[in-house]
């Protein structure tokens, strides 16, 4: 029995300037599935609603009406229709996180089973509440805002402030990145089952069997709809309400 | 599971320049990426759905719209339509109804005058018809006493044997009608 190894994204080179800080751009896996998954989306995109009719529509123009009504009623439903500017982004957010999650699938490496994916889309939502607070109530009305209910309490609302991005990010990688891991120990552990089993047949038989994982065939697949499936779309819309109603507690004041 | 190794840094794999990163390790230039992919995704999201599905629909609600409008449009022309139907009704039966008194009335009027000239006309034929009547009876008054005249001429000639004078004759016929006509 090999060791598994579950580590994080490759890197398959590094391009461009060395910038101080930042260091040279890696072209990494993350970032390559990320571009696929973009591609993807926006082919989709232009499938659903190339040759789109008044009347008579076909499955596929209603499939494309039904998503935009639907990302217009959650987020409509979530923040009010003074938010309706938001629904893009919103959906974005949500296709490129259920295609990321769902990605994986096809043996590729989720972007979202790299942190850093999560901390782009948590930073850029952190920065939408705090601009949206400082709209609400301006600076300094944010800045005392962190000393209510007493001053004393300061540290704790800066604290609290700080781990919306990062509570809504870890979330959403731990889940899929613990849905990698334990697929990865189950294929393992059946392998190991299987090699086992089949090993208990004597002769040559028993040997050729045990050298083939024929547990892995189907058990992994109804974890799999746990763990990728319902994982991967659940975390998609978790984060997307999550972001939706921060976003409109933040413009609220 | 002393196999189950938690890459939590970058390995170097030796034959090829492939490497990989730490599962939790951060890297701002991915981060920035992300962060450019999201709105890149969300511009092109709202360019090929949003914006073209939004087109259809509002085309949509227009048409609907300009039905709804064309339908009160019409709905008011038939409504108009039925006032003024009506009202012609009413107009043609109110016509119809004075006609129809008109053409009775005359209708009296004219068979009462028939009836009236009828009448006339009857009396007159009447009046005609009596007149008549007298005037045959007299003829034949008349022609009786001429025959009885003659007959009586003959019958006294035959009695008398002789040629009787004119003036005789003309006194004893007088006379003879005076005696039959009592």
């Amino acid at each position: 029995m090999d060791n598994i190894n579950i580590a994080g994204a490759k890197v398959y080179g590094y391009i461009g300037p060395d910038i101080p800080v930042l260091g040279r751009f890696p072209l990494s896996e993350t970032l390559i599935v990320s571009w696929i998954v973009m591609l993807l989306i926006t082919l989709l995109c232009i499938f659903l609603t190339h040759n789109m009719k008044v009347e008579k529509i076909s499955r596929r123009q209603a499939l494309a009406e039904w998503l935009v009504e639907t990302a217009n009623k959650f987020v409509i439903g979530n923040m009010g229709q003074s938010f309706a500017y938001f629904v893009p982004f919103v959906a974005a957010l949500f296709a490129l996180s259920v295609f990321s999650n769902l990605i994986g699938l096809l043996g590729v490496r989720s972007p979202t089973a790299d942190l850093n994916t999560e901390a782009g889309w948590a930073i850029v939502v952190f920065v939408i509440i705090t601009a949206q607070k400082i709209k609400a109530s301006g600076f300094g009305g944010y800045l005392l805002g962190f000393t209510k209910p007493i001053p004393l309490l300061t540290p704790f609302n800066v604290l609290s402030e700080l781990s919306t991005p990062i509570s809504m990010a870890c979330r959403h990688f731990g889940n899929i990145l613990s849905g990698i891991v334990i697929n990865g120990l189950i294929y393992a552990a059946l392998a190991g089952a299987s090699s086992a089993l089949f090993g208990l047949i004597p002769g040559a038989v028993g040997n050729l069997l045990s050298t083939i994982p024929i547990l892995d065939v189907g058990i992994p697949a109804i974890l799999s709809f746990y763990f990728d499936w319902f994982t991967g779309v659940m975390q998609a819309y978790i984060f997307c309400m999550l972001t939706t109603m921060y976003i409109a507690n933040a413009a609220e004041g | 599971m002393e196999g189950f190794i938690l890459l939590s840094e970058a390995t170097q794999v030796a034959e090829t320049v492939t490497e990989e990163a730490g599962l939790v390790s951060f890297n701002a230039w991915i981060v920035i990426a992300t962060i450019c992919n999201l709105f890149i995704q969300m511009l092109l999201i709202k360019k090929f759905l949003f914006k073209r599905v939004q087109a259809v629909l509002d085309k949509r609600r227009e048409l609907a719209e300009e039905d709804l409008r064309k339908a009160k449009v019409s709905r008011e022309e038939a409504d108009r339509l039925r006032v003024e139907y009506e009202s012609n009704m009413e107009q043609a039966r109110e016509k119809a109804t004075q006609i129809i008194d008109l053409a009775q009335k005359n209708a009296t009027q004219k068979s009462d005058e028939i009836i009236r000239e009828a009448s006339q006309e009857a009396v007159a034929m009447k009046a005609r018809a009596e007149a008549d009547i007298a005037l045959e009876r007299r003829k034949a008054v008349n022609e009786v006493k001429n025959e009885i005249g003659s007959m009586a001429m003959e019958i006294a000639g035959k009695v008398i044997e002789r040629e009787v004078s004119e003036q005789d004759h003309a006194r004893l016929i007088d006379e003879f009608i005076e005696k039959v006509g009592t």
